[in-house]
């Protein structure tokens, strides 16, 4: 540090600079590629939206392709509580999965269909299920 | 289930458009690009989506109905609690889809208020009776299992919103299809009482299956607005072809007769005949088969089907009914408990 830095303020004692506070955050959400859902992606602090965007497309936007971007207030976000809010009952769930199903059924199938008719059918079952 | 949107939803061709930005929306269309809300898109697209999207959400609240009614009388706590689950799944389809539709432009209570004074349609598939607990089985079977042929190659369209909902309605879809399965499976391999009641409610059911996919397509379908845009991707015929290929020898080895029926009006089967021209050809691989009564198709699309009154006055009570619930949430009186 230069000498004239080092002698314009003094070095120990109170800040001379009120505390201003902190700016706000807001929760960031980016989309890697058009048509895909916006995903959570972290934090900043900034004072308005603008700025949130700003910084948010510096910190989130450079490091992998990102094609858009949400802020929003972290105030304006709700959320449940890890301890008492219970969402994915413990019981058993299963009549509610296409999984509590797929095994029975195939049995089923098997003792009334040749196996190549069989795999023709499954052949239009939904490949992304619960 | 339900949404085949492609049915009973006209979209107009675009007009008074400008040239260069319609053609700029027809390059990202051809080149496979996702459209979102606020992309410029033609009128008569945004006005097209919309109805789509409406449809098919009336489609899932009013096929709720139906299967609404056999939860109290479900033969078993596993099948209570799976219909009880898939009722409020389709519900919850009806939720997604009116989201998308707000998007596009028209308010939901609207939307609610229309469906019920006839401005608006839902698929005409809810407009039969489920009689029998094996009417609830082939519904979750083929109807669903028709549904979710549609809905796979609508997740191929070019609307953003529209596609994504397809793509999550279709994960909880698996478990309708899984469990109708089962329960068809078991209601055939049953008693002969049981396999009856599942022969009866298969005849009451393979047509409206066929004719889920709509009236046979116009002419060049390909070049009409609906596929040009990619708001549907596969024709009507060209479906209906890969369902009878996939449900017509599925049902055969169940032990089912595939029958051409006549209908009272109430929907239940007055005379019925095998299918004649049901045959496998074996050089194409298709199933040819006879057509279903597209009279009879028009005729219920237009108001006069067996259940068409039944469902909407139901949807009339509830709605009426839960004005105090709309007027108590709308100004924050609602007195919820605090999450749990």
């Amino acid at each position: 540090m230069s000498n004239v830095r080092e002698q314009s303020h003094p070095s120990n004692g109170d800040l001379t600079s009120p505390a201003e506070g902190d700016l706000k955050p807001y929760v960031v959400f980016t989309q890697l590629n058009r048509g895909d859902p916006h995903m959570y992606a972290g934090c900043v602090d900034a004072a308005d939206e603008q700025m949130a965007l700003q910084f948010a497309r510096e910190h989130y936007g450079q490091d992998q392709k990102c094609v858009n971007i949400w802020v929003v207030p972290k105030e304006a976000v709700t959320a449940t509580n890890y301890d008492t809010d219970l969402i994915w009952r413990h019981t058993d769930q299963t009549y509610r999965l296409a999984r509590g199903y797929s095994k029975p059924v195939k049995d089923k199938w098997r003792k009334l269909r040749r196996a190549e008719d069989l795999k023709e059918y499954e052949k239009d079952d939904l490949k992304e299920t619960f | 289930m339900s949404g085949s949107a492609n049915v009973g939803v006209h979209v107009d061709h675009a007009r008074d458009e400008d040239p260069a930005k319609l053609a700029e929306f027809e390059a990202r269309i051809t080149a496979g690009e996702l459209l979102e809300p606020d992309d410029w898109m033609p009128q008569a697209y945004r006005q097209g989506m919309l109805k789509m999207a409406e449809h098919h959400a009336n489609s899932e609240i009013i096929g709720a109905l139906p299967e609404g009614e056999w939860i109290t009388r479900a033969p078993s706590l596993r099948r209570k609690l799976a219909l009880t689950a898939k009722v409020q799944d389709e519900v919850g389809h009806g939720q997604m889809l009116y989201r998308v539709s707000q998007d596009l432009g028209k308010s939901r209570d609207q939307m609610l208020r229309d469906l019920i004074t006839g401005k608006t349609k839902y698929h005409n598939v809810f407009n039969y009776p489920a009689p029998t607990w094996g009417d609830i089985a082939m519904i979750q079977w083929l109807i669903d299992g028709a549904a979710i042929l549609n809905q796979k190659t609508l997740a191929d369209g070019a609307y953003g919103p529209y596609v994504r909902t397809m793509k999550r309605i279709n994960m909880e879809e698996a478990f309708h299809f899984k469990s109708g399965e089962d329960m068809v499976l078991t209601l055939m391999s049953g008693t002969k009482t049981q396999r009856q009641m599942g022969q009866e409610a298969f005849d009451r059911w393979w047509y409206p299956a066929l004719m889920f996919f709509g009236p046979p397509d116009k002419p060049h379908a390909e070049q009409l607005p609906p596929m040009r845009w990619r708001m549907k991707t596969v024709t009507n015929d060209d479906l209906r072809r890969r369902f009878i290929n996939r449900f017509a020898p599925a049902a055969i080895d169940l032990g089912l007769k595939i029958h051409v029926v006549k209908k009272d009006d109430n929907g239940m089967v007055i005379e019925k005949k095998p299918d004649e021209n049901l045959r496998l050809d074996e050089t194409t691989g298709n199933w040819s088969f006879t057509q279903p009564d597209w009279d009879e198709f028009y005729r219920v699309i237009r108001g006069n089907g067996p259940c068409n009154a039944k469902r909407l006055a139901l949807r009339r009570f509830s709605y009426e009914q839960g004005r105090w619930v709309r007027h108590a949430i709308l100004r924050g009186n609602a007195g919820l408990p605090p999450a749990a």
